[in-house]
Parts: C-alpha cells; structure tokens; sequence
C-alpha cells in the first residue's frame, strides 16, 4: 500500500485527524464527563428552543436536525472509516423515497414507514458498498457520485418514484390518531433522533470498532495483521452511515410531505460533505455543529444575495459553501470542534505540565537474565503442545514480474522454539515475513499457520489463526498512546461489534478487560512509565517494542519478529532477549529476522540463512555458521578466491 | 437548430444503418469532448496525484466566457480563443489559491478542495449566467449529408479542435524543454526534483494545461451540448469516466476512453432509453472501477505511471 493511495483522514499530517482514540484512565473520563456534560447541554437547549424561538426559527432548526442526523454518518463514514462518499444524498432520498410511497400507496403510518425506510436503505447501501468500497481515494469518491446521480435520474425517470414531479402527500408523523406537525413537535422528534444518534455514534467512535478504525488510518496494513478486518468494518461504517442519512430521508419526508429527485441531488451531498468537514471529522459533534452552521449560512445566504445579485435565481447560496469548503480545508482542517479543543487544550496544558518520556527497560527478564532457565510467561491454554509445527511453509516462490524474490523456500517453526531468519541485505526475508503474514499473496507454494492453509489470505485471517507479526519500517498508530497502540492488538480477543459498540452498555466491561491486558503487556515491555504518552513521541527502539506488546496482545502462538533489535540499546537487546526466552519456554514459536547475528546465535534453536530469495543454509546455529554457503553469502567470497584457496 | 439531434426514424428498414451512423457520428462529437476533459485529468493526476474535481468547470466557465465575448462583439475565434487564454490563467489561479496552500494534503482534501473550486465556479456561474442554458452559435451553420448520413459541421469541429488540441499538447510535450520537464515530474518525481526541476511551478503548469483542453472541450461543445451553469458536473464526470476507461495515466488512452464512452452513451440513449442518459455513463463509471482491477484501483506502481504522450 503506497501512503498516497490510502485513504486518509482530511489532512493526515496537518491537522489532528480522525475519531481517536486514547485508551484507558484519565483521559478517557475526561472525555466522558466532558461528553455527558455536552449532551446535557443539547437536551436541554432541544427542550427549551421551540418554547423560545420563533416558529420560522424553529422550522429552520428542524431541517438542521434532518440535515445533522445524514451529516453525522457521513462524519462517521470520513472521520471513523476514512472513506469519503460524494452521493450521500442519493441514501438520504432512497429513505424519503421509501417512507413516501409507504406512506402514500400502501397507507401505513409513518413511523413504521420510517422504519422499514431505514432498513430498505441499509440493505441498498449493503449492495452498493460491497463492490465499491473495495475501491480507494479519488475512485470511492466517483463511484459513489455516480452512485448519487444514478439514483437522482431513476428517481426523476421512473413512474414508480412520481417521474419529475415526486410524491406528494406524505402522511405526517401520528400516534393514537393525533397527528404530529407542528413545528415545535416537529423539532422535537428530529432532535429526539438527533441525540440518538449522537449516542449512538459516539459510543461506537469511542469503543473496539472506532479504534480499530482509528488503526486502520494510521497504518492499515498493521492493523490488518492484528487482526482487523479493514473491508468489514468499513462496510459496516457505510451501511450505518447510510442509515442515518435514511432516518433524515425519512424525517425529511414527513415533515415537508413532499419527495423529488431534488432529495439526491449532488448539491445535497456537498452540503451534507460540508457539514461533517466545516464541524469536524474529530469528534461526532462536529457534523451537529456543521449542519447548524451550514442551515444558518444558506439562510443568511439566501437572504442576502439577492440584494447584491438582482433577480439572482436558483440555488445560488452554493456560492458560500464552495468558498466555505476550500477555506476550511486550508486553515481549519480539524473543523470547528478541533479548532476549540486546541483552544482549551493550550489553555489547560499551562496547568497540566507533560510527563517526560524517557527511561525504563524490558522488565520481564531483568530477575531472570542469562540463567539459561527462563520462567515460561504468556501460556495460553489451548496452544499447540511444545514441538508442534505451527508454521509450515513449502516450495513458496513470490515473483515481481521478473525478480524472483522468493525461491522455493520451505521453512518450519515448531512450539516453544526460536527460529532465526538471517541473510544480506535484499535476500528476501522481509518479502518472506510478508508473503506469511498475509500482506503479500505467494506466486506459488504453500503456506500453513496452525494447521490452516493460508497463503493468498488477507493478513486478517493469519492474525486469526494466531500469528502476529511485528515491522522492520515501524508501523506504529501515531495518532493513539502506547496503551492504545497496545489495545488494538486486542480486537480478536474482543467481540463488541458495531451494534453492541454503539448501544455501549454491553462493551464497557470489555472495554475494562482489554485496557486493563494492554496495561500488563506495556509494563511487562518495559513501557509503563509511557503508557499514556503519544507512541509517535517515543524514540524508535522503543516504538519497536511497543510493536512487540501489540503483537503480543493478540496472544498469538506464532510471533513474527522482523528486526525488533535495531535501534535498541545494549541493556535494551538484553531484556529483549530474556523476554524471548520466556516466551519460548512459555510455549511460543518465534520466527526471528535480525541482522545482529550474534543475538541470533545466542537465541535461537534454529536458523534459516536466505540468499538471492533461497534458503541456502538451515539448521542449529552451530552447524550454519560453519555452513560455507554461508560464509560466501555474508563474506562474498566468490569463485576466484575458492580456486586460490582450494587445491587448484 | 430545433429537435433532439441526430434526428432518427425507425420506419424505413436501410435508417437502422443510417440511424446508427449518426448516432455513432454524433457519439463521436460528444465524446472527444469527455476526451479532452479526461486529458485535463490525466494531466494533472499524472504530476500532482490529484484529482481535480473542477475540471468540468473550466469547460463550462470557456463556454461562458466565449458567450460574454462574443455578445461584447468579439468576432468568433477571437472570442473562443480569448475564453481558452481566460480559462488558463483562471486555472493557474486557483493551482495557486486553493491547492498549493494546502500540500501534504490527503487525497480526501483534495477531493474536498477541488469540489470546492468546482462549487464556487459552478454557483458563480449561476449569480452570473442565471440558471437558464445558453450557447455559442455553430462555428459553421447547415448540415453535411454524406450518403444520407446527416452530420452537424459543428460535429466535426469539435473533432478537429480536440485533435489539434492534443497534437498540441503532444508537440508541448515531445518537443520543448518544458514539456520535458513536465514528464520527467510525471514518470520520476524525485529524479526530477534532483536536477532542478520544480515540482511546485510543474504542478501550476499541469493545471495550466488541464484549463486549455479543458476550456477548448466547452468552447467547441457549446454549439451542441448548450452550456447551463450545471453542465460542468456531466462533463467533469464523464471526462473523469473517460480517463478511468484509459486507466488515468495516457493522453491517447483518455482520448480513446472519451470517444467510447460518447458512442456507448449515444447509442445507449437510443436503443435503451434516453431519460437514462446520464445514468449510463455512472454505470459504466462503477463497472469500469469494480471489473478493471489493474490500473484502475491497484496500489501498486502504475497508478502514477505519468503522461505517456504515444
């Protein structure tokens, strides 16, 4: 994956990007209380407004609601899922198309209408989103404009859906006979649905689904072999977003009685784009901030350009929302709600000082060093008994075009024993460490994770099958702290999926469990006096061990180790080592590449020299450093000094 | 002219051929207009990577200009001409206001970025223009007959405008140092950057660029198509569909791509229906993305191959 081909989050090196997530302590309680104090303040304002305001007031603050409720799937759709939709408006009229022709030709009332809107359109997205959410950056971004537009033009062709003209007469919401269209109701039952939402969608930003999320947009491909199912996520994030512009569809139905093509408009889409940017992709208040704003602008903008455009027509306040949008991408790219949490972020850190990053060491093996008899650490009941072989790979070959970066390689790593892979520069082993762990499919060959055949597997289902994996170029989640990093590498041992995640209730003590687990890895890493320190801030050694407490994390019974040495100090390698040690005598496999060859020798019970993509040597460590195979590979001893050296 | 064009009938059994080569003709017409538009695109995807979701607009704003100039009383090819210059500098402009501030971006703040470049045009359009289409006179009036087979002369202007407009950007590439220059950002950024080559000052000549064949597009469609402040969108689309169909990388494949999509579209409209007009194009659009998986959405090498101008 290249990094201009992933598709971030609005600006990923200028603004402070997605939904995050800072696991654990006393940041998260901040967040909560500052949450519910939020949403007190919202109910409130929702009770009190229609008893204050005017009712054209009201009637604008009622399609600002119907505007925040599809404004918010598209902030979760961006700022969670980092995927964008230009046709967002075509799901909000598939539900007012829905709840209109329910409605009106089958005489069912509206709420139960709503309903099967919501579900019409979740299913459409469902179908949509599975071909086209396998495309990236600038191609999702057209296909779901082409999507809007093609909806928009059945819509305005098809008898079924009114032809140009729509449906008129959409019942309004009733119960027990009374019929709710007041402005005052009005606002109320979309606001009602508003803060739903809000609920709904902050509970998910903040629990399992939004950090694995927030994972995949730093570094997909690691959060991938931690065991995140990047596509199912994500269509899960589109559907749910398509959702909640069906609920506005439908509350747009009812309130104005009236559905055209106009409803999947791609102006729509941009406004409700311009909503989720203006507010804030950060935070799910951002798009309920946004919609506010942006009813207000296009009132404002309605209002005034007439009187500086004579006989201006059509819709022309777009005018401000082009100009909005570019500004706002430029100097506000974290929204409005970034732009004040930085606020009293500056204004808090003069009281709140920043712990100091700096110290420590691997503390698992610092009582047990070098004594040769390791206490086992991480058992996991049910692991394969010591000796049995949990990767098995045969004839594996991945060629690019004409190189042929793996040859024929067969490798085995049993329980309970270290393997190292060593060979020069270019000999394929991180090409190997990839073609296993999924990230690359093999040419040919085979490849057997705990008993299951996995070659050409998404790094998903290797993760699965319990083997993890750590990376030479780190691919550390810059926007989460250590302990964050940590708890994504607990996403498999974890269930809360997105329906539970949002209705929050049965995730919390899941959420309890896996910070408390990444806690004990990032101590027993040496980590603990950084838990809660941005990983990006930490120097590279230990970004490297933050890497192997993730993988760690996953409780896996294959560890793939690529270079996890470099960049560490002496007393660093050492406690590295004797956590190794432990985890072989706790029944781990461990396939090690490293270029420090004596730590190899030290460690492993085996070792697998790679030359030119093929295994020229393998076996003790005695036996391949005498190998002389090996010896020309790293001494480059060629041809001629064999003959001068030989008996000629 | 009056009626849908190409006027047909199904009566007569030897009008199907006479249909489908004017349809084909008139396909033609329309499609090295989404051709020269898939170019603005290939162009500026292949220095800068984005996609500029404005391209549609500089036809449109061409068109206008072209009008305005002409009711100024501008002779014709003084107007048009004039349109293409505007467009460019307009280009240039807003390379230097909207995008250049914002480098590093994502790819979604590009999106964001040019859709919203691509608003403030269209809407300005609007408060201007009034939401009422208007158009350019054809360049030469009458029709051409060649065996029964009615052709527009108009057609075939915009034919030629489109090829003189890419052996122009050809000759610009091939042949001077600049255009050299521009490629060499496009295959090797780095290796470009490394003699001397400004990759900042390349990225305003690609839009540069884009603005030219992008306002020729609109200026000789006008006649045809009748250009409305929402015309951009359609033919930004479709000229984005274009460049998909030639993978986004080649100046002759998006020409290619553009020629198809128009033939598929017009023939479409007629054999399936025409209110679904516009719906073809998306659809071919989403088939294209999801079938083509090499070149289309691959994350390895090839997606910035760079313009390849043969």
């Amino acid at each position: 994956m290249t990094e201009t081909e992933a598709a971030g989050v609005l600006a990923d090196d200028r603004s402070d990007g997605g939904m995050r997530m800072t696991t654990g302590g006393a940041a998260q309680r901040r967040r909560l209380r500052r949450d519910f104090a939020g949403l007190a303040v919202l109910i409130a304002g929702v009770v009190a407004f229609p008893l204050l305001a005017s009712s054209q007031l009201v009637f604008v603050a009622v399609f600002a609601g119907v505007f925040a409720l599809a404004a918010l799937g598209l902030s979760l759709l961006l700022g969670l899922a980092g995927q964008i939709s230009l046709g967002h408006a075509g799901f909000l009229a598939i539900g007012a198309y829905t709840s209109a022709i329910l409605t009106t030709r089958y005489q069912q009332n509206a709420l139960l209408a709503s309903v099967v809107a919501v579900g019409v359109t979740m299913v459409t997205a469902a179908a949509v989103g599975t071909p086209i959410l396998r495309l990236r950056g600038h191609y999702l971004a057209l296909a779901t404009l082409g999507f809007g537009i093609i909806v928009a033009v059945v819509a305005n062709q098809w008898d079924f859906t009114g032809g140009q003209s729509g449906i008129f007469g959409i019942r309004k919401v009733e119960f027990n006979g009374r019929v709710y269209d007041d402005p005052s109701e009005q606002f109320w039952l979309v606001w009602a649905a508003v803060v739903g939402a809000l609920i709904l969608a902050r509970n998910l930003a903040s629990g399992r689904v939004g950090r694995a999320l927030g994972a995949v947009n730093d570094s997909e491909v690691a959060a991938e072999t931690l065991g995140v199912d990047t596509f199912r996520l994500r269509l899960q994030v589109f559907v749910l977003s398509a959702g909640l512009a069906a609920v506005a569809g439908s509350c747009y139905a009812h309130v104005v009685g009236v559905v055209n093509a106009q409803a999947a408009s791609f102006l729509l889409s941009v406004e409700l784009l311009l909503m989720a940017v203006i507010g804030g992709l950060a935070s799910v208040w951002g798009a309920v901030v946004g919609a506010i704003f942006v009813r207000a602008l296009s009132e404002a903008l309605t209002a005034y350009i007439p009187r500086v455009v004579p006989g201006a027509s059509g819709e022309y306040q777009l005018i401000g929302f082009g100009v909005v949008l570019v500004v706002a991408v430029i100097f506000l790219p974290g929204g409005f709600v970034s732009a004040g949490t930085r606020l009293a972020g500056r204004l808090g850190a003069r009281r709140r000082p920043r712990t100091p990053v700096s110290g420590g060491g691997v503390t698992a093996a610092s009582d047990h060093e070098a004594t040769g008899e390791a206490a086992p650490l991480l058992l996991r009941a049910g692991r394969p008994a010591v000796g049995t072989a949990v990767l098995l790979v045969r004839g594996l070959e991945l060629h690019f075009g004409g190189v042929r970066a793996v040859q024929s390689v067969d490798l085995e790593v049993r329980t309970g024993e270290i393997v190292g892979l060593i060979g020069p520069n270019g000999a394929g082993k991180t090409t190997l460490f990839n073609v296993v762990s999924g990230v690359l499919p093999p040419t040919a060959g085979t490849v057997e994770v705990g008993g299951a055949r996995l070659e050409g597997r998404r790094p998903h289902a290797v993760a699965a099958a319990r083997a993890a994996r750590t990376f030479q170029n780190l691919e550390i989640f810059s926007s989460m702290t250590v302990v964050g990093n940590v708890a994504v590498g607990r996403h498999l041992r974890s269930r809360a999926g997105v329906v539970a995640g949002a209705l929050a209730l049965p995730a919390r003590a899941e959420e309890r469990a896996i910070d408390a687990e990444a806690r004990r890895l990032v101590e027993l890493l040496g980590l603990g006096d950084v838990a809660d320190s941005p990983a990006a801030d930490l120097p590279f050694g230990r970004q490297r061990l933050v890497e192997i407490a993730r993988a760690l994390a996953t409780e896996p019974d294959l560890l793939l180790l690529d270079e996890p040495m470099a960049g560490l100090s002496a007393a660093e390698r050492a406690g590295l080592a004797g956590l190794l040690r432990r985890l072989r005598a706790g029944g781990m496999a461990i396939l090690l590449v490293e270029h420090d060859i004596e730590a190899v020798m030290a460690l492993a019970d085996r070792v697998a020299v790679l030359d030119d993509g093929r295994r020229i040597a393998y076996g003790a460590p005695s036996e391949v450093s005498d190998d002389p195979a090996v010896i020309e590979a790293y001494l480059g001893a060629d041809a001629e000094q064999t003959t001068l050296g030989g008996p000629a | 002219m009056t009626g849908p064009w190409p006027p047909t009938s199904r009566t007569v059994r030897d009008r199907g051929v006479i249909d489908f080569l004017q349809l084909t003709v008139a396909g033609l017409s329309a499609g090295s207009a989404y051709g020269l538009v898939a170019v603005g695109f290939v162009t500026i995807h292949s220095v800068t990577g984005i996609i500029n979701l404005a391209q549609g607009e500089f036809a449109m704003v061409a068109a206008f200009v072209a009008i305005a100039l002409l009711a100024a009383g501008l002779p014709l090819p003084i107007a048009a001409l004039l349109a293409v210059l505007v467009v460019a500098l307009g280009a240039a402009a807003v390379e230097r206001v909207a995008i250049a501030p914002a480098a590093g971006s994502s790819v979604v703040a590009y999106i964001m970025l040019t859709l919203g470049v691509s608003i403030t045009l269209k809407a300005s359009a609007l408060l201007i223009e009034g939401p009422q289409p208007s158009a350019l006179p054809a360049f030469t009036p009458g029709i051409l007959s060649f065996g029964g087979v009615l052709v527009r002369p108009q057609d075939l202007w915009i034919l030629a405008a489109t090829a003189v407009a890419a052996l122009g950007l050809y000759g610009f590439l091939e042949r001077t140092v600049t255009g050299k220059a521009f490629r060499a950002c496009a295959e090797q950024p780095t290796a470009a950057r490394l003699v001397g080559i400004s990759p900042s000052r390349m990225s305003t000549l690609s839009f540069v660029l884009a603005g030219v064949v992008g306002a020729v597009a609109g200026v000789a469609s006008s006649p045809v198509i009748q250009t409305d402040w929402n015309i951009g969108l359609f033919l930004g689309l479709k000229g984005f569909v274009a460049a998909s169909l030639g993978g986004l990388a080649s100046i002759p494949a998006a020409i290619a791509g553009g020629l198809l999509l128009g033939v598929v579209e017009s023939l479409g409209a007629f054999y399936i229906s025409s209110g679904l007009r516009d719906a073809i194009a998306f659809f071919v659009l989403i088939v294209v993305l999801v079938a083509r998986p090499s070149g289309v959405f691959s994350t390895h090498a090839g997606v910035r191959a760079g313009v390849r101008a043969h």
